[in-house]
């Protein structure tokens, strides 16, 4: 009998840890109790705003940027504009790139994306043949994303196109007079097997040109680094990038016209939009058209190279159009 | 068609819907310029300059500081903090600094940054290595006139290389499993099958990437255990079992 009391000790002892992960599993699980609960508190709020006069009656409308400061901004640009014209908006933390963004539409995660035109081809249609012709691009992409409900609205008068810069010490002008060169070439993974990038470069089909060597390099400002120290002599970049100034760059004209027109434009899930009728569509259309290519250097410059919040630039542009 | 001038990376050509073992067993994937005997060269070199490197820094400083007592905490906290800090963030950081210098992307950035990283197991391993060596022997060769320099060398270093080579072991898997982020900040090396792969979406190449990485980072713990096995004499290994030698 005495044995009895030791032994329980013993299983209290044994006990206690467990006690303590129960602890910590309770803790966690109210968390995320409470987290639920704040979600549903949106949701809920969406359909009481219902009443108010100047809140728009429908679903909410959640978007999300791609993950670089551009895309961000633009998303909070769109965000930031339908929330004012009382649309219950969500704009979600930036992730991924424009396969995750596509994916994301399709399967219903978001509702609203904004993305360049011959970047969603090539993700869409790949065997489709690219334009610069923006008109002849939404004749293909338009139906391919009616395909995984979502409409694809007006493009934008602005363009974050392809650009192969080199230095401004440069003799070239135009991409075919890189030919004879040697350059050393930079570019992201993506680019070196892209028909509209390295393989259009070097195809003899194109602009046939031999590079001294290849670096490939991850998408961004190291591109512009790795130029200025002369590390390349030519990268494959965006016309939109800030350091193109700021660094006195070259965007080389594309005179065999291999790069696609990349306009920017909203794409919208089937049912938010039939949801909200003509008017969201009319909305972001006025919005879009409002956009220029000055605009997203502009944006490009204030966050990449003044480091600010793209949602305070967003907010600045929108109040200097007097969207807000 | 200028082919044979343009040398094109290997990867280039990889199609998407490739499969693996398509891909792992073409003869082009290993001997093209840019191919797996090009990048496991680039990184069995990195690595291995860069252990010879960390051992010949932190093995006499470790073993000097453990023999006198000196500065105990303050260098092990030291470097210990310093593995608090990502690589990837030290080497990210200090690759726009070398190229400002005109260094370039490589080798600088990340041979600091996987120097730091070797450093700490091979210095803390060292340091318990000479710390754990019984004092009876240490006195017995002091009472037989040893010096204190012969004594550290002939007595504490001998009686602690197995602790000592698990040290160097572990850094070694370390830095094979590690190095793979110079793909991402200008270099290529291993890492480039995981950068293309995701820069591509394509998943033959993520896999393969993980399959080298991986299998030489396992290979290299193989070498160091059998480098053990040759170098150390057997007494020496079998007091390293006999205190139970964890660091395994």
């Amino acid at each position: 009998m005495k044995a009895i009391p030791n032994r329980r000790r013993t299983a209290i002892k044994l006990m206690a840890p467990l006690v303590a992960l129960g602890l910590i599993a309770a803790a966690c699980g109210s968390d995320s109790d409470d987290d639920s609960s704040s979600t549903e508190a949106v949701s809920t709020d969406g359909e009481i705003v219902t009443t108010e006069a100047t809140a728009m009656d429908g679903p909410t409308i959640r978007l999300r940027g791609q993950d670089f400061s551009e895309s961000i901004t633009i998303a909070e640009v769109y965000g930031q504009f339908l929330q004012a014209k009382g649309y219950d908006v969500e704009i979600q933390t930036p992730a991924g790139f424009r396969t995750e963004a596509i994916a994301s539409i399709e399967n219903g995660d978001v509702d609203l994306i904004v993305d360049y035109i011959g970047g969603s081809l090539t993700a869409l249609v790949p065997d489709a043949p690219t334009s610069a012709d923006p008109d002849e691009i939404v004749a293909l992409i338009g139906p391919a994303y009616e395909e995984i409900g979502a409409t694809l609205l007006t493009y934008s008068s602005a363009v974050d196109g392809d650009a192969f810069i080199v230095r401004g010490d440069s003799e070239a002008n135009t991409i075919s007079d890189v030919a004879g060169l040697d350059y050393v070439f930079g570019g992201a993974a993506a680019c070196f097997e892209r028909e509209q990038c390295f393989i259009g470069y070097t195809s003899p089909d194109v602009y046939n040109i031999t590079f001294a060597d290849t670096v490939t390099l991850e998408f961004g400002p190291l591109l512009g680094e790795a130029l200025l120290a002369e590390e390349v002599d030519a990268v494959q970049w965006n016309t939109t990038a800030p350091q193109i100034i700021a660094n006195g760059f070259k965007v080389l004209e594309d005179d065999l016209g291999l790069h696609p027109a990349q306009n920017i434009a909203p794409i919208v899930n089937s049912e938010v939009l039939a949801a909200y009728g003509a008017e969201l569509s009319a909305d972001l259309d006025e919005l879009s058209a409002l956009i220029t290519t000055a605009d997203l250097v502009a944006w490009n410059t204030e966050t990449d190279i003044e480091l600010r919040e793209s949602d305070a630039v967003a907010t600045e542009w929108l109040e200097s159009k007097g969207l807000l | 068609m200028p082919v044979g001038q343009n040398q094109l990376p290997a990867q280039v050509a990889v199609p998407r819907d490739i499969g693996f073992f398509e891909w792992f067993f073409d003869a082009g994937t290993w001997t093209d310029k840019g191919g797996i005997l090009d990048s496991l060269w680039e990184t069995v070199l990195l690595c291995s300059v860069v252990i010879l490197v960390a051992v010949v820094i932190s093995v006499p400083i470790a073993a000097l500081l453990a023999h006198f007592g000196k500065a105990e905490v303050s260098t092990t906290w030291l470097v210990s903090i310093s593995r608090a800090v990502p690589t990837f963030a030290i080497a990210a950081l200090l690759v726009p600094w070398s190229l400002r210098r005109g260094w370039g992307f490589e080798p600088w950035p990340i041979f600091i940054a996987l120097l730091l990283l070797a450093l700490v197991p091979i210095y803390l391993n060292t340091y318990t290595a000479i710390r754990q060596v019984p004092e009876d022997s240490v006195d017995a060769a002091r009472a037989l006139g040893h010096s204190e320099t012969s004594i550290l060398a002939k007595v504490e270093l001998a009686l602690g290389a197995s602790v000592v080579m698990s040290g160097i072991r572990v850094a070694a898997i370390q830095v094979v499993a590690t190095e793979p982020i110079r793909a991402f900040l200008g270099g290529d090396g291993l890492g480039r099958y995981i950068r293309d792969g995701f820069g591509q979406s394509n998943n033959t190449l993520v896999l393969g990437g993980m399959v080298l990485i991986g299998g030489l980072a396992a290979l290299t713990g193989l070498v160091f255990v059998l480098m053990e096995r040759i170098m150390l004499p057997t007494g020496v290994r079998r007091l390293a079992r006999q205190q139970g030698d964890t660091d395994k």
